[in-house]
């Protein structure tokens, strides 16, 4: 009877010690192999003792934090029956969310036992716990309230960052324990953990509405759902992503074309060359003829045809295609800038063509201070020749989309393993040839990088057309700030990121489908 | 044939040439290995050929499919490049392409239709010892070996009469390259194409060549012949230091096993009786001796200390060779060979493992000897 006591003590003050090391550890060397070296010790006993012992640590808080009278009021008995219940409490709070972890790990493939997980997520959670504990202690003491603590934009805001980086570090702990515990994937675990989680929050959310409590959330709801049965929603967002489309597609040949004509060497003018006369005398004769330097009167003919085809379109009622034709009518209605413009960029495009890869950095280098002018300084330069609205706006965004999509197709080019030319050169592939099946399909992951490092770029770049009149998601940014209404600018922002999101994740299913199957696997094995 | 008539290679902006009045023919279906040191210009000196690089000076034949002799310069480029094979390294593979298209890509560009092209792919790499199936995977997804094949394949696509390799076998490692050197060998017997190969290293250089071309810094050519001769009589310190001091071993690799060996060599059958083994041993001199069944394939060896006092068939005691040697393997792996298993002789036998002859170290020496007197005798 007695040896048995005695045993059991020992046992017992072993199982405090090993408990104590677990935590150490832990705490000192946060990584899978120590999660996976504490998987062998795993013992009821010491999670039983350990969450326990985190109930008693909370109980001990809770009445600490009590007006002094009210507990010397309760008595002892009281004061115990509170600190069992609150150990109780944390028991089976503890215990059931370990089961339900338990459960949905099993769903993704764990095969750790339910012993060998709680066992795990007790060595985090109880001194973690117990850390929290005492610094919310100390910072009541200090007449701090837990929502001061916590915010971080407080005065005690070091503090409130602090609590976050706990938690944070504790999710990444709670991550490692799952992953010792099951041995699943990191992809898993994290769905694992994050399912419940994501889950809470609709739940969260949902009780919001239900309650009918007034927040950000479902003011800014409100708000969105206001203006989406009013259909101005569905508007901003069809002329944002028109407008995006519209500069995008006339971008991407643009860089595409000067990308490959600063990777080939220099070559010479050829007679066979004035082709591009053709075009070019085109546009510069629209441009002279409607800025009446051919007489007033003809200009004065064209101006006004022009206007009436713009009418003509702006007049056209189509839900869908309506700020397309907005785009095509402003550019009609500006003939003389219209011609200008493609002029210039036949003249840029035949000298780059020319001068080849000599003119690469230079043409780099442009591109790169183009990126740097503020959007709002170019949009505003631009109103005195192109005038206010989707003219304007589209060729600023050209020119924003310049740099992504041309370096990464400069850089795609390039990077083609000189070798694989060369091979494709000796077995007699003309340099068309070896451009259209060889380094351009190499090119297309790289390329497709940059189209969609601008498209996402273009969009937020879009919101600030808004300045100079487009009907675009910017609209709701401005007039909030002209209003001073939260709502307003939120809402504005919260669209523009989800179109940015659901845009970039379209793109990456396209690029996927664009790399040629011979690359994935290498990319893969990189 | 490809034939080198003074030819110059000055890039533009240098003063010394990257080949300097370079003259040599390579007689048709045979292999010239160019070899020498980096700089030396022999990766220049082969793109002279398909003119990657335009030379400065002289003249490059080459012969065409009808047997016509071309002047390189007379010729329009893309169409010279589409006549010759042209084999590099192993990366130069179309790393976005399946392993069809690669081989195709010649025959595509030539304008063969997709059958045919189907066909000719498959005929290759069967010719390469590789499964049909690999047609429709892409490179990465193929060992290093298997990658230099297809482009072996690929250069041979269109059965170009001339081939042009740089460095094919350079990236592999020493297993997958002697296989690789030993499988083109056997190759090129059936195939008999006119063939320039660069590399760096003159043990290739001599494994590979009908011919070798040694190149100096500065293009220049130092000695053109074959292997034997230029062990043999090296023309000058520079030709004597790149071979090595160890030329007389290097001419090892220049004999084959079925030039050396014994073709009529004692041999037990499996169904001999035991005694009648042991006279015959006795009286040809030796301890052991190979037994071969009825079609003379090789069963193993029997000693005789193990024979003497026992009755039965020489059957019951063979035990298992622990090497043979291929008839076409150089004298150079089969002295190896034969060190490592400390045997007195070795076996040689042909595909079917049919005992061709027995070889021992008297008959390598032997052989060394006679193939430098034949190359003494050529220089006279």
């Amino acid at each position: 009877m007695m040896t048995t006591d005695v045993a059991q003590m020992q046992r017992q003050n072993g199982v405090w010690r090993e408990m104590l090391n677990g935590w150490m550890s832990i705490l000192t060397e946060p990584n899978l192999d120590t999660f996976r070296a504490q998987k062998t010790r795993d013992d009821p006993l010491k999670t039983v003792l350990g969450v326990g012992l985190l109930g008693l640590v909370l109980g001990l808080w809770a009445l600490a934090i009590k007006p002094a009278a009210l507990v010397t009021g309760m008595g002892t008995e009281a004061i115990l029956v509170d600190l069992l219940r609150m150990v109780f409490f944390t028991e089976t709070d503890f215990f059931i969310i370990s089961l339900l972890l338990f459960f949905i790990a099993r769903e993704f493939g764990g095969i750790g036992s339910f012993s060998q997980q709680s066992y795990l997520l007790s060595l985090v959670t109880v001194p973690l716990g117990m850390i929290v504990v005492a610094f919310l202690f100390v910072g009541e003491k200090l007449g701090l309230t837990l929502t001061a603590v916590l915010n971080p934009l407080s005065p005690v805001g070091v503090a409130g960052i602090f609590v976050i980086l706990l938690a944070l570090y504790g999710f990444l702990l709670l991550l490692f324990a799952l992953q010792a515990a099951h041995e699943m994937q990191s992809s898993a675990v994290f769905y694992t953990l994050g399912a419940p989680l994501l889950a809470w929050g609709i739940l969260r959310v949902a009780s919001m509405f239900a309650a009918g409590e007034e927040n950000v959330i479902t003011t800014e709801w409100g708000f969105i759902a206001d203006q989406w049965a009013k259909g101005t929603a569905q508007e901003l967002l069809l002329g944002h992503l028109w407008l995006v489309a519209f500069s995008v597609s006339i971008a991407v040949v643009l860089g595409v074309m000067i990308g490959i004509f600063i990777t080939w060497p220099a070559r010479r003018p050829r007679f066979s060359h004035l082709v591009v006369l053709i075009p070019l005398a085109l546009f510069l004769l629209l441009w002279a003829v409607s800025s009446g330097l051919l007489g007033e009167g003809i200009a004065d003919q064209i101006m006004s045809t022009t206007k009436d085809w713009s009418h003509s379109l702006t007049r056209i009622e189509n839900l869908y295609f309506g700020p397309l034709l907005a785009i095509v009518a402003a550019i009609i209605a500006k003939p003389a800038a219209a011609g200008m413009i493609v002029a210039m960029f036949t003249i840029i495009l035949y000298a780059l063509f020319l001068a080849g890869e000599t003119a690469g950095d230079l043409t780099l280098y442009i591109a790169g201070i183009i990126l740097t002018i503020p959007s709002v300084a170019l949009f505003g330069a631009m109103i005195k020749p192109l005038g206010i609205g989707p003219f304007n706006a589209a060729f600023a965004l050209i020119l924003y989309a310049q740099l992504p999509i041309l370096r990464n197709t400069y850089t795609g080019i390039k990077a083609v393993t000189p070798e694989i030319v060369e091979a494709g050169r000796g077995m007699g592939m003309t340099e068309a040839q070896l451009l259209l099946k060889v380094k351009l399909p190499m090119a297309v992951p790289v390329i497709m990088t940059g189209v969609r490092v601008s498209i996402v770029m273009l969009i937020g770049i879009a919101s600030i057309a808004a300045y100079i009149g487009n009907d675009t998601l910017g609209r709701y940014i401005f007039d909030g700030i002209q209003r001073a209404q939260e709502k307003r600018y939120y809402a504005g922002a919260i669209l523009v990121a989800i179109l940015a999101l659901i845009v970039d994740y379209f793109l990456g299913w396209l690029q996927d489908r664009l790399t040629p199957e011979g690359l994935k696997g290498r990319q893969e094995a990189v | 044939m490809i034939k080198f008539e003074n030819v110059t290679k000055i890039y533009p902006g240098m003063s010394s040439p990257a080949v300097d009045n370079l003259s040599f023919t390579v007689p048709t279906g045979e292999i010239c290995t160019i070899v020498g040191p980096s700089g030396c210009g022999k990766t220049t000196a082969l793109k002279l050929v398909n003119r990657l690089h335009e030379l400065t000076d002289g003249n490059i034949y080459v012969l065409d499919k009808r047997g016509e002799t071309q002047n390189v310069l007379e010729m329009d480029p893309i169409v010279l490049r589409r006549s010759i094979g042209y084999i590099i390294q192993q990366i130069g593979l179309f790393p976005h392409c399946t392993i069809l298209k690669n081989i195709g890509t010649v025959p595509q560009m030539l304008g063969w239709d997709d059958a045919r092209i189907r066909r000719r792919a498959e005929e290759l790499v069967e010719m390469m010892n590789m499964p049909v199936e690999f047609l429709d995977r892409y490179p990465h997804e193929l060992s290093g070996g298997q990658r230099q094949r297809i482009g072996v394949a690929r250069g041979m696509a269109i059965d170009p009469p001339v081939m042009l390799m740089d460095e094919p076998f350079g990236a592999l490692d020493p297993i997958n390259r002697t296989l690789l050197q030993n499988e083109f060998l056997r190759l090129q017997q059936e195939i008999k194409k006119t063939i320039l190969f660069v590399t760096h290293d003159i043990d290739e250089a001599i494994k590979m060549g009908d011919k070798i071309c040694i190149l100096n810094t500065g293009g220049h050519l130092e000695q053109f012949g074959s292997p034997a001769n230029i062990l043999a009589r090296p023309a000058n310190k520079f030709v004597e230091d790149f071979v090595g001091a160890d030329r007389a071993l290097k001419r090892l690799n220049l004999v084959r096993v079925e030039e050396a060996m014994n073709a009529h060599p004692p041999l037990l059958q499996a169904t001999q009786n035991v005694e009648q083994a042991v006279g015959f041993m006795v009286e040809q001199g030796i301890r052991s001796a190979y037994v071969v069944d009825a079609a003379q394939t090789l069963k193993g060896y029997v000693r005789v200390r193990d024979l003497k006092g026992k009755t039965g068939w020489v059957g019951e005691f063979v035990e298992p060779a622990a090497t043979t040697i291929q008839m076409t393997t150089s004298l150079k792996d089969a002295l190896s060979e034969m060190l490592v298993v400390d045997y007195a002789n070795v076996c040689v036998v042909d595909a079917q493992n049919r005992v061709r002859g027995l070889i021992d170290t008297n008959m390598i020496h032997e052989a060394v000897l006679k193939s430098a007197a034949i190359a003494e005798g050529e220089e006279e």
